[in-house]
C-alpha cells in the first residue's frame, strides 16, 4: 500500500536529507507552480522558468529548515510564487546564480501535457451557442475584451456579460463532455 | 482525493480571464495549491480558451462581430476582405487564397428593433440558416457579420441573401433590410455542390 505523505512530513524528511521526499516535493508542486505561471507571466517557458526557480527557492529554504511551520507549505510556496513574479517583472537574473549553486539536476519533471481538445467538436458547441453568448465568448477569448468592452457592444451590464460568460462556459464544457 | 469544495469552472474562467477581484484571486490562488483536481479543471479551461481562440483565428464561424473584433484582426496581419451591399441592392465578391476573414457590413435603420434576426438565403430567397436576437446597437446604424471563410473559400460562384429582420409587439416579422452577395469563385475547385 502506498501512503501518500502530508505537506509536514514531506518538510520533514526533506529537512532529514530524503532525496525521495525532494522528489515528491517536485512531483506535487511543480505542476501548480506551472499552472501559476501561465495565469501570471502568459508564458510557457516562463512558466517552466517559474516552476524551476520556486522549487530550488523551496527546497533551499526546506533543507536549511526555515519553514517553521511544516505544515504550511503550500501557502510557503505560492508566497514564493507571488515573490518569484514580482522578481521577474523588476528584471531580476536570481536564476542563473542559484542554479549555479543547484546544478541541473535538480530539473522540475516535464509538464503533463494538456488535455486532448476535439476541435471539430468545439467548433459545433461554439456554433451551437446563442449569439449572444458566441460573441461574448469570442471577444473575450479572441479580442481579449474585458467584460466592460464587452458590455458596451452588447448594451448590456458588465454584471450581465458576466452572466453571459458563465452560462456559455458551462454549456461549451456540457457539449464538450466534460463536468462543470 | 476528492474536492470538498470545487471551484465552478466560469470562476476557473474569470481567474484565467484576471477578471476576479484581489481577493477572490488570492482565494482562487490558495485552493489551487492545495487541490489538484481543480487544477485539472483549471487546465481543462485553458484548453478551452485557446481552442476558442484558435476557431476564431480560423474564419470559419458564422457570427456577428464588433468592429473592434475585424480592427484587432487588421493589427495583427491578417487578411479581412469586407463586403458592404447597400440595402436592398447587391454587391459582387470573391474570395482569394490569402484571405483570413470574410466580413459582411449591412447598413440599416435598427432604431426602435427590440429584437434582429439576421438570416441567409439562397439565390432563391428561401431561409438557410438564421442567427437570432443577435447583438446589435439602436443607434449603430447596422450590423457586422463574419461570414466562413473556409465556406466562402469552397464555394461555387452562388447568389447568397442576407436579411435582416425585427419583430414587432404581437411578434410579427418586418424586414428591416436585404443585401445580395453574388459570390464569384476565383479558387480552384468545383462547379457546383
Amino acid at each position: 500500500m502506498i501512503i501518500e505523505l502530508n505537506d509536514a512530513a514531506i518538510v520533514g524528511q526533506i529537512r532529514s536529507g530524503d532525496p525521495q521526499a525532494e522528489a515528491e516535493l517536485f512531483r506535487r508542486m511543480a505542476p501548480r507552480i506551472r499552472l501559476y505561471g501561465l495565469r501570471h507571466l502568459r508564458h510557457e517557458h516562463a512558466a517552466d522558468d517559474l516552476t524551476q526557480q520556486v522549487l530550488i527557492t523551496t527546497l533551499e529554504a526546506l533543507r536549511a529548515g526555515r519553514l517553521r511551520e511544516p505544515e504550511k507549505l503550500a501557502s510557503f510556496v505560492l508566497g514564493t510564487c507571488r515573490m518569484t513574479v514580482l522578481d521577474l517583472r523588476r528584471g531580476a537574473q536570481r536564476k542563473e546564480r542559484l542554479l549555479e549553486q543547484f546544478g541541473a539536476d535538480l530539473l522540475p519533471p516535464a509538464p503533463a501535457p494538456g488535455p486532448h481538445l476535439d476541435h471539430e467538436q468545439l467548433a459545433r458547441c461554439v456554433q451551437d451557442l446563442k449569439e449572444r453568448e458566441r460573441a461574448v465568448v469570442i471577444m473575450t477569448f479572441y479580442d481579449e475584451q474585458t467584460s466592460a468592452d464587452v458590455s458596451t457592444f452588447l448594451g448590456v451590464s458588465e454584471a450581465n456579460v458576466r452572466v453571459i460568460r458563465h452560462r456559455a462556459i458551462h454549456q461549451l464544457r456540457d457539449c464538450m463532455g466534460v463536468a462543470a | 482525493m476528492t474536492c470538498s469544495n470545487p471551484i465552478d469552472a466560469a470562476v476557473l474562467a474569470d481567474y484565467w480571464l484576471a477578471a476576479l477581484a484581489k481577493s477572490d484571486e488570492e482565494a482562487v490562488e490558495e485552493h489551487l495549491f492545495t487541490c489538484d483536481e481543480c487544477g485539472v479543471r483549471l487546465r481543462e479551461t485553458i484548453a478551452l480558451a485557446e481552442g476558442v481562440h484558435e476557431l476564431a483565428c480560423q474564419g470559419s464561424l458564422i457570427m456577428v462581430v464588433s468592429d473592434a473584433f475585424v480592427k484587432r484582426a487588421t493589427e495583427q496581419g491578417l487578411h479581412v476582405r469586407e463586403y458592404a451591399p447597400p440595402r436592398s441592392g447587391s454587391v459582387e465578391c470573391t474570395v482569394s487564397a490569402e484571405d483570413d476573414f470574410l466580413i459582411g457590413r449591412l447598413t440599416a435603420d435598427l432604431s426602435g428593433a427590440k429584437r434582429v434576426d439576421l438570416c441567409f438565403c439562397d439565390g432563391q430567397g428561401v431561409e438557410r440558416l438564421r442567427l437570432p436576437d443577435i447583438p446589435f446597437h439602436s443607434e449603430a446604424g447596422g450590423v457586422t457579420f463574419q461570414q466562413s471563410i473556409t465556406y466562402a473559400k469552397a464555394a461555387p460562384s452562388e447568389t447568397m441573401i442576407a436579411r435582416l429582420v425585427t419583430f414587432d409587439e404581437a411578434g410579427g416579422e418586418s424586414l428591416l433590410g436585404e443585401y445580395t452577395f453574388n459570390h464569384t469563385r476565383t479558387l480552384p475547385g468545383p462547379g457546383a455542390w
